[in-house]
């Protein structure tokens, strides 16, 4: 029983991890880029949800109406303003420019916010759903349900629009893609808008089950690149699979011998799989040339 | 000869090089002499600590760009060998500990063995971030291998009790004969056939392996060297600051330090990550002291690395000394104007192109 | 403002984070900090005789940046208070006292150096303490070298204790001893019975359950489950559920605030209802812990504490004046961390005083001589490692919306304990 509800509980939480690194798959799959800043991109939308409910007292789950659309406007922005004139070295580069506007943005919030850690409150925070003698948190069962209702839009995006169409031809073949008539820089634009939009959404979860400062982005940021590589560079539904096998394996390590093991167990199964495989589990063999 | 054959004639000339070199050695060697507040030699041990280990880092990321963010697990296991050693060997602290130099280095250098040949198994976008990943795998694992490690109570060494005045200095001139070994390496490895193909797999990995360059091992030599004296430092590291925690040993900002340095400096070059180490490894100390208090540091410190990037991509050598070339051959130019189709320059300031003229093989 | 600032000494965080950022990308050369260094050097480098009209300097790295600078600000602000308090009392010996901080962005390297400066550069008469166990080490190996004697309130890991060093003094309850008084209190008062354990693995807070642990087995009580976590655990489910399971009714939870609120969250989604409950911190956090666990829910939880406002030891009350004089907010907003800094300050002044000298070794052997010297805290005495042998912390417990002290049973205002816990079996709102 025990077992079974770690399960359930590395299930749920899993959920929101997969929104998180779904927006950083995606990017790094469009233009070869590793959004080092998806993390403190998380706080910054805990931030802004946390402030939308303390002064203006809306639900963090309505404040994402206003949250999502300005984040993924910022990173449209960061888009034309910091990656588009990057020339050469284009995956450390971008590496670095993140690392530095992570940087900002954690300065940025610490100067505004203090360092002290706060947490999104909402009125259900301690509600409880029950089957048998399992237990399911109302927070997570949203958090979850919101997780896969994002997640299958952005699927439906991908492969449903015509925007998907030119984005999955940015991410198989730029060059041709330009050929054909794609405005890739457009493409990659919204692109990370969207990253970032789901960065945003992903922050307002982890704001309301996690106490959080500036600093938190650090965590973060290593389990989603965890997660991305075992799920497989620019795999959308590599990511979702990595990240409830990650939560699943914590969870499960942790009631039935120690949560100290929990996280180290999980990362050599990570080892053991690119050992195996590694261009991830849902990763493309090919390699892109430098 | 005509300036096409001759690319050595755009670059900085040779007296101007030895000669910086030679100043910068003595204000080196010099330094804690002149300046021998123990404040000051202070920040000059942690200088040292850098500049190995970003020379270190260097060998083997710089010159075959894969960029690693994990080598924080070398100056770890440098850190844990060389508490370990000293606790358990009871080595009197003292000029003893210097003999765990080279052990620790070999110790590093051997656990980059199987560490690089895991990593070295993906290209390198997933290089990048596997190399983090593993970072915090032997974090974990000093937390939680309590026996050896003592978890997160850390490990506490014995100290010399040379007097605060004298203090840093064995420690600052123990960093700065490493450094120097380090930059002999690496220097060695620019201009050795070795070094030719780290930079043909930089530049075209799959030709590099076409051309018959064992790429693989060739990678995975790098990787152990450059392990070897990022251990050292740790080395140096964990008796000077006497205690030895997971978070300090197995530390993300490390890793980020080592590239922000050798980006700033120039990457794959051999003094621009030195310089890099030099600059940055002491000022961040010094800017701490002076302006610690004020927490708009970090939003200071984050528009200042975006304009860097921005105004000198390349590192602030590789821009310079592509200054320089531009100059050179504008003067050049100027004075003789070769007729059209003859003579052109050699594409200055690209990375690639400073590469291949320092990698000819000696 | 309800910000309070976390009030326990520990290393919740990794310091590393924000070191990354302490890389500031410069132009200036190393010849430029070695010639500030040594310029500003020779601005303050007066002697250190004893003309008495020269003012007594006191030198202390603060993290007023990075992941401890809450704390920092808090602590910095403890011995503000304690020199402005004592420099209107005369000063020490007819010496003003004259703060010179330093800030060290909670890295252990730039505390290795800053002390050297401190000592060297600065020429301060004495040190105290830093904040946190994992800086505490460094700064007492640095104040070794140079024979100045360790004062600090907020650095009681064992780790410090464990290196043979003769001159740290922690003038606060070490790790060990924080939770022995609620363990005592259930061993004279409880026949065995199995206790539930979780705790964060950190270099402070791991002693403070571990202390109680140990007490408690040795008295007959099994242990029912005893889960390490690591600082970075977000998701507290699976924990929770396994206390949950291991069907302890006493639980000892070794905490840091969020941690404690999550754990509270969870047992009250999954309805579980132990008789007592302990954790590290959490409790002890005011408003901010009702806000996190609803008011109702925080009946009859406890938390151990090393000091409270309302406190009658030794100049508490003119040191909660002297500190909303200088820095405004309300009394019960204050952090541990202000009097533990203030308590440093203390023992030095009684030290100094009684040997009516300003010199580092004899102030050493006069702590090192089983003297007890009084603070805000209670009475100190010094073991031969340095930690405070005499420290009894104090127990709390919520009642009625208010935490009060209950335990050790003797002080003047204790309340009996409650034990009549609300009842998380039905689904509770907000």
């Amino acid at each position: 029983m025990l077992i079974t509800q770690a399960v359930i509980d590395g299930i749920l939480v899993g959920g929101f991890y997969a929104l998180m690194a779904a927006g950083l798959t995606l990017v790094f799959g469009v233009m070869d880029i590793v959004n080092f800043a998806q993390g403190a991109l998380v706080v910054l939308g805990a931030y802004l949800s946390y402030a939308l409910s303390v002064h203006l007292n809306i639900d963090p789950f309505l404040s994402l109406f206003i949250t999502v659309p300005a984040t993924a406007l910022l990173g449209v922005a960061i888009y034309w303003v910091l990656i588009k004139p990057i020339k050469r070295d284009r995956v450390v580069m971008s590496l670095l420019v993140m690392f530095a506007v992570a940087t900002l943005i954690e300065g940025i919030l610490d100067y505004v916010f203090k360092s002290n850690l706060v947490q999104i409150h909402a009125s259900y925070i301690n509600k409880s759903y029950n089957l048998g003698k399992l237990n399911f948190p109302a927070i997570y069962v949203y958090a979850f349900l919101l997780s896969i209702g994002l997640l299958g839009g952005l699927y439906l995006l991908i492969y449903r629009s015509n925007f998907g169409r030119s984005l999955r031809a940015s991410m198989q073949n730029p060059v041709a893609a330009r050929l054909v008539g794609i405005n890739t820089d457009r493409v990659s634009a919204i692109t990370l808008g969207i990253g970032i939009g789901l960065a945003a959404a992903g922050g307002m979860v982890f704001g309301t089950t996690n106490a959080f400062n500036a600093a938190s982005s650090y965590d973060l940021i290593s389990r989603l690149l965890v997660i991305v590589i075992l799920g497989g560079f620019g795999s959308v539904s590599g990511a979702l699979v990595a990240a409830l096998l990650m939560l699943v394996i914590q969870d499960v390590v942790a009631v039935t011998w120690s949560p100290l093991w929990g996280q180290t167990t999980f990362y050599m199964v990570l080892v053991v799989v690119l050992l195996l495989r590694p261009q991830g589990l849902f990763g493309r063999k090919a390699v892109r040339a430098q | 000869m005509t300036a096409i054959n001759a690319p050595a004639s755009y670059d900085v000339p040779r007296t101007a090089r030895f000669g910086s070199l030679a100043v910068v050695a003595a204000a080196l060697v010099l330094f804690p002499i002149v300046f021998s507040n123990p404040a000051v030699t202070s920040v000059g041990v942690f200088a040292m600590i850098y500049l190995m280990s970003v020379t270190g880092w260097n060998i083997f990321s710089g010159y075959s760009g894969y960029i690693a963010l994990g080598h924080a697990v070398f100056f770890g296991i440098g850190q844990y060998s060389s508490a370990l050693l000293t606790n358990h060997l009871k080595i009197p602290p003292g000029w003893d500990l210097f003999a765990l130099l080279p052990v620790a280095g070999a110790i590093a250098g051997l656990a980059a063995i199987p560490i690089g040949f895991v990593l070295l198994r993906v290209r390198k976008h997933t290089f990048i971030v596997l190399t983090i990943a593993v970072m915090f795998i032997f974090q974990l694992l000093a937390f939680n291998l309590r026996s050896w490690t003592g978890g997160s109570q850390g490990l506490q060494m014995p100290f010399p009790t040379w007097t605060g005045s004298y203090f840093n200095e064995p420690f600052y001139y123990m960093g700065l004969l490493v450094s120097a070994i380090a930059l002999t390496t690496s220097w060695w490895v620019r201009r050795s056939k070795f070094g030719l193909g780290l930079l043909a797999i930089r530049d075209d990995e799959d030709r590099a392996r076409s051309l018959g360059i064992h790429t693989t091992r060739t990678k995975l030599i790098a990787f152990v060297i450059s392990a070897v004296f990022v251990g050292a430092a740790g080395a140096i590291y964990a008796p000077f600051v006497g205690s030895v925690f997971p978070q300090f040993a197995f530390d993300p900002s490390f890793d980020l330090a080592l590239a922000v340095m050798a980006f700033t400096g120039g990457l794959g070059t051999l003094v621009g990550p030195a310089l890099g180490a030099l600059v940055i490894g002491s000022l961040q100390q010094y800017f701490l002291l002076q302006f610690g208090g004020a927490n708009t540091f970090l939003i200071a410190y984050g528009l200042l690395f975006i304009l860097i990037l921005r105004l000198l991509p390349e590192g602030v050598v590789p821009s310079v000394t592509g200054r320089w070339r531009q100059w050179v051959v504008y003067r050049e130019r100027s004075h003789s104007p070769a007729p059209p189709g003859t003579g052109t320059p050699p594409e200055v300031g690209r990375r690639r192109d400073v590469a291949l003229e320092q990698g000819r093989p000696a | 403002m309800k910000l309070v600032p976390s009030s326990r000494h520990t290393d919740r965080r990794y310091l590393g984070r924000r070191r990354a950022a302490a890389f500031a990308a410069g132009t200036v050369a190393l010849a430029l900090v070695a010639s500030a260094c040594s310029s500003s050097g020779s601005k303050s480098s007066g002697s250190t005789g004893s003309n008495s009209s020269k003012p007594i300097t006191i030198g202390v790295s603060v993290s007023l940046s990075g992941d401890f600078s809450a704390d920092g600000l808090a602590t910095e602000q403890g011995y503000q208070t304690w020199a402005a308090y004592q420099n209107a009392h005369g000063g020490i010996l007819g010496h003003q006292i004259k703060m010179k901080f330093l800030s060290d962005g909670s890295s252990p390297t730039q505390v290795v150096t800053n002390y050297q400066k401190l000592i060297t550069v600065d020429k301060v008469d004495f040190v105290l303490g830093p904040y946190s166990t994992l800086l505490t080490r460094p700064a007492s190996v640095i104040a070794n070298r140079y024979q100045y004697v360790m004062l600090e309130g907020i650095g009681g890991g064992p780790s410090v204790f464990q290196s043979g060093l003769k001159n740290v003094f922690d003038v606060s309850a070490s790790a060990t001893f924080q939770m022995i008084t609620f363990a005592k209190w259930l061993a004279a008062n409880s026949s065995p019975q199995p206790v539930a354990y979780a705790t964060m693995d950190d270099p402070f807070i791991k002693p403070t359950t571990d202390g109680a642990r140990d007490y408690l087995t040795q008295h007959g009580f099994p242990s029912a489950v005893y889960k390490v976590y690591p600082l970075e655990t977000t998701d507290f489910t699976p924990i929770a559920s396994s206390i949950v399971a291991s069907g302890a009714k006493i639980v000892v939870l070794g905490t840091m605030p969020p941690d404690g609120y999550a754990f509270i969250q969870s047992f009250i989604q999954k309805h579980f209802n132990p008789q007592m409950l302990i954790e590290a911190s959490g409790p002890d956090q005011g408003s901010s812990f009702v806000k996190a666990v609803g008011a109702k829910n925080t009946e009859a939880l406890m938390v151990p504490n090393t000091w409270y406002p309302g406190s009658t030891f030794f100049q508490n009350s003119d040191m909660v004046a002297q500190y909303l004089k200088m820095f405004g907010g309300k009394a019960e907003n204050i952090s541990a961390d202000v009097a533990e800094a203030f308590s440093a300050g203390q023992v030095l002044t009684q030290g100094l005083t009684h040997n009516n000298s300003l010199s580092n070794p004899t102030l050493q052997n006069y702590l090192h001589s089983d003297v007890t010297f009084q603070s805000v805290q209670g009475p100190v005495k010094f073991a031969a490692d340095g930690e405070n042998a005499g420290a009894t912390p104090y127990v709390f417990q919520w009642q009625k919306g208010k935490p009060v002290p209950v335990l050790p049973l003797g002080i003047a205002d204790a309340k009996p304990i409650e034990t009549n816990r609300p009842n998380w079996g039905t689904t509770t709102g907000s």
